[in-house]
């Protein structure tokens, strides 16, 4: 019998990016109407064609109805109540990182991200979000040799305006649900990228995003083009301080490969999920989307969900070149009261085009944790295929663990397979490991890390350390 | 509405009875149910518009049962048949339910109904005069096997309830046959309860004719120890649904579920089931095959609920699917819903088309391709066919099907 009161006396590691920067910003007025959207626009001195682009996304976004379906209890958003743009007060112009504020260069030295020169040597380029705005891109010059454009969205649509009117709301249109239109209409900034023909991005690119105040959301957009035969690798990484309140983030992430073309899209979302007894953390409502336009285009999503009380998540992938390939495998953490309901949508349009979904879950405490997925083969999908894996781990008797697979085909000449289960720690698996000297927490660590290797193999290198280590410490002190 | 007032009007009722008032009142709240829903949401609306649109009158109609009672043991009833029931054998006792235990029984399991989960039963019983409601009481053993029949009439919407009480130590095998006729609609509504021990191997075979429908509801209540086993096939609809609700009331049940479906033609037919786990040690075996051909489409929705109490529950449940045509279409859902954490619980689902090396294996050593998929076909109904609590030489479902198909 697994010893709870061993397993509960286990000291708690508190969330260690729950610090608040103290900062001077720059907040306009709560609340959402076409003035907010306007001055969002002018601020950042964007072009007519966003400005349309956000109004007519506001205009569609007050007609609908927050969605419901997925069953999440939390208390109602009042979206009036939210400051839609802060920023840090810094140098109207940076040329270089000494030029950005210590303290923000603090900020991200303290949750480890490779901002500063020597840290740079780490060979990942980071473009940091600090708020609604992008502070510092980092190996832009390095970059710039191999033709690969790496920069906040906001610079993106300065100096490659075209390429944003071009692709921007062409895979998560405006209209394609209550979050995606928000985000569409105040979206502040982001990450983009553009990866010219031909070209196999020299390093790993990422973004991390911080919120720092608790009276705002964030919105952020990022866009990632994959020009033919071109591959990228893209990092993503957040945190948040603890606040009581709960804040609001509703990102849209939008994912363009061409013929050959490859693009593999990695998070680790820690954000701060609230308290024991769940009060605060961050409400994370998120459209990610990829769409494989080109013939032998790949788009694989990995991620790792530990933080956010709510999280409502579904990346996914639109297959429609020939032999296309999508691929998502996740895990998701959750624990005390923490909700989430994530899984993928694999649409298979394309023929012979294929599809994997390996999702693990594992509940601790109150939490609710959800794999909902999509698969769907249209009628012209021929010779495609789809592999689906969701497992399950419970931890205590009052987590849930729920699994919702749909499964569509009108084609018969494709597959589909789907298989799920659920577990628990095995307590003899357990007994064998402490019978050999290993200590509680470390076994159960170990079987964790073992339960989701399929997902970690898949992490670039700096993420997957990292990922483990994430879990095991989310997870002390929830098992008995 | 426009069901409530048909009912309210029918001619061929003189009074509507307490069940049927206290189900016309919930449907009035929801007169039809929330497309929106999970349930109904991949339901064809016009299929079921036209469902409802026959006429709820009663006409008397002969009725020929599909195939001939060779054996003498055999019971055999038809629903709305009016005859007195009762069987008392040394061993065992067949009964009929008197109507206060029977309306106290049915009023129960109103109350506890939803108004989107339950609406086939809602309209079943609102449409239902006490003839079209069979009760049974069943005790002993070495029971023989009973076979009961529901129709519906040409160009009308027929309601029938079975209601079959099983009690302690009982065995039985139950074959129900729904019949659909030529324009007809067939609402069909079973209440089964196993008391402690008892165990039933459960028929259900439904096939109609040309354009008939039916809405088929399946409620199960099982005690401790009890074993219910289920085969179903549902064919020859234009728009049929079968929806199972199992409850193991206080675990320590077993349950075995296999179904089947087959779809051509435009027909949709769709089978939903939610086996809820109300105590521990609960055991599902669960296999649904569908098969959609021509522009026909199958649905299955099945939901497995283990709560906190239902530790050591050891579910599975299987979708596998067999689509034929470019222009038909197969959705599945398996879910499961888990909070106890020592369980099993596992589901799977697969959707393809007949395996194409086992056909070119069998073509090789001589078998015409109609053949080879034909074999390929009976291997694939046969394992829910031998479940059914059917014997062969009384009826070849085998051979129906094959032949059919």
């Amino acid at each position: 019998m697994v010893n709870e009161n061993l397993v509960k006396n286990v000291v708690k590691e508190p969330y260690k990016y729950g610090f608040v920067t103290d900062i001077e910003t720059e907040k306009i007025a709560k609340g959402l109407n076409e003035d907010i959207i306007r001055l969002i626009s002018q601020k950042k001195e964007e072009p007519k064609f966003l400005l349309d682009f956000r109004l007519k996304a506001f205009k569609k976004w007050q007609k609908m109805k927050e969605p419901d379906w997925a069953g999440l209890g939390y208390k109602q958003i009042d979206y009036q109540d939210i400051i839609y743009y802060s920023a840090p007060k810094q140098k109207e112009k940076i040329s270089s990182l000494d030029e950005v504020d210590p303290k923000l260069l603090e900020t991200f030295d303290k949750l480890g991200i490779p901002l500063t020169e020597q840290k740079k040597l780490t060979n990942v380029a980071v473009d940091a979000v600090f708020d609604s705005v992008s502070i510092a891109t980092t190996f832009r010059e390095e970059l710039a040799e191999h033709g690969v454009i790496f920069c906040s969205i906001s610079e993106a649509v300065k100096n490659h305006s075209d390429l944003i009117e071009k692709y921007l709301g062409t895979v998560v249109p405006a209209s394609d649900n209550y979050f995606a239109a928000l985000n569409s209409a105040v979206f502040s900034d982001g990450s983009f990228v553009y990866i010219p023909k031909g070209v196999t991005c020299p390093m790993d690119l990422s973004s991390y995003f911080r919120i720092n105040s608790g009276d705002s959301g964030q919105f952020e957009r990022t866009l990632i083009i994959a020009e033919e035969s071109s591959s990228v690798s893209y990092l993503e990484g957040c945190t948040a301080p603890m606040f009581d309140t709960n804040t609001l983030h509703a990102a849209v992430v939008e994912l363009i490969a061409l013929d050959h073309a490859s693009i593999k899209y990695s998070t680790v979302q820690n954000w701060y999920a609230g308290d024991e007894e769940g009060i605060g953390g961050i409400f994370n409502f998120v459209t990610k989307r990829g769409k494989c336009l080109g013939k032998r285009s790949k788009i694989s999503w990995s991620q790792v969900e530990t933080g956010s009380a709510i999280t409502w998540k579904y990346p996914s992938c639109l297959l429609l070149g020939e032999e296309s390939v999508g691929e998502f495998y996740s895990v998701a953490l959750t624990n005390n009261l923490q909700q989430a309901d994530t899984g993928t949508k694999m649409i298979h349009i394309g023929p012979k085009t294929k599809s994997t979904i390996v999702s693990k879950g594992i509940s601790a405490g109150n939490s609710i944790n959800s794999y909902r997925g999509l698969v769907k083969m249209g009628t012209k999908a021929t010779g495609s295929r789809n592999y689906s894996q969701c497992d399950s781990m419970l931890i205590g008797d009052q987590a849930s663990a729920n699994t919702f697979p749909y499964i569509k085909s009108q084609q018969p000449n494709s597959e589909i397979e789907h298989e799920a289960s659920t577990c628990r720690i095995s307590e003899d698996q357990l007994f064998y490991l402490q019978s050999r000297g290993i200590e509680f927490e470390e076994a159960v660590s170990m079987m964790v890390s073992g339960f989701c290797r399929d997902v970690f193999n898949q992490l670039p290198m700096e993420f997957a350390a990292e990922a483990d280590k994430l879990l095991a410490l989310k997870l002390e002190g929830s098992v008995g | 509405m426009e069901i409530i007032e048909k009912i309210k009007t029918n001619k061929s009722i003189d009074n509507l009875t307490e069940i049927q008032k206290i189900c016309l009142d919930k449907l009035q709240a929801s007169p039809l149910p929330n497309p929106k829903s999970e349930q109904w949401r991949l339901s064809n609306k016009s299929k079921f518009s036209n469902f409802l649109n026959y006429s709820v009158n009663e006409k008397k109609s002969k009725f020929d049962t599909p195939f001939p009672n060779t054996s003498q043991s055999t019971i055999r009833l038809v629903i709305g048949d009016n005859c007195q029931i009762n069987f008392i054998e040394e061993n065992y006792s067949i009964k009929q339910l008197s109507e206060d235990k029977l309306v106290k029984y049915i009023k129960e399991q109103i109350s506890c109904f939803d108004k989107n989960e339950n609406w086939s039963d809602l309209l079943n019983l609102s449409l239902n005069c006490t003839k079209n409601i069979l009760g049974l009481k069943i005790n002993g053993s070495e029971i023989p096997p009973i076979e009961i029949f529901s129709h519906a009439s040409i160009n009308s919407l027929n309601a029938k309830t079975l209601v079959i009480f099983l009690e302690k130590n009982c065995n039985i095998d139950l074959l129900q046959v729904n019949l659909g006729k030529d324009n007809s609609s067939l609402s069909q509504s079973t209440f089964v309860c196993l008391e402690e021990n008892s165990s039933v191997n459960h028929g259900v075979v439904s096939y109609g004719e040309n354009k008939s429908n039916l809405l088929n509801s399946l409620n199960v209540i099982q005690q401790n120890n009890s074993e219910y086993n289920l085969g179903s096939l549902h064919f020859k609809f234009n728009y049929a649904r079968f929806e199972i609700r199992i409850k193991q009331s206080k675990g320590n049940a077993k349950t075995n579920i296999k179904g089947m479906q087959i779809t051509k033609k435009d027909e949709q037919i769709s089978t939903f089931t939610k086996i809820d786990f109300h105590g521990p040690n609960g055991f599902l075996d669960q296999i649904n095959k569908s098969l959609a051909d021509d522009k026909s489409h199958a649905i299955f929705e099945g939901s497995i609920i283990v709560p906190k109490i239902a530790q050591k529950t050891d579910a599975s449940q299987l979708s596998r699917n067999l689509l034929l045509s470019n222009l038909a279409q197969i959705d599945t859902k398996p879910q499961l819903e888990i909070i106890a954490d020592d369980v099993k619980c596992k589901h799977g689902a697969t959707i393809s088309q007949l395996n194409e090396e086992e056909l070119f294996y069998m073509r090789t050593r001589g078998i015409t391709l109609t053949e080879a998929s034909k074999l390929q076909l009976s291997s694939y109904f046969q394992e829910i066919i031998s479940f059914i609590p059917v014997s062969k030489d009384r009826w070849d479902l085998l051979d129906k099907l094959l032949n059919e198909n």
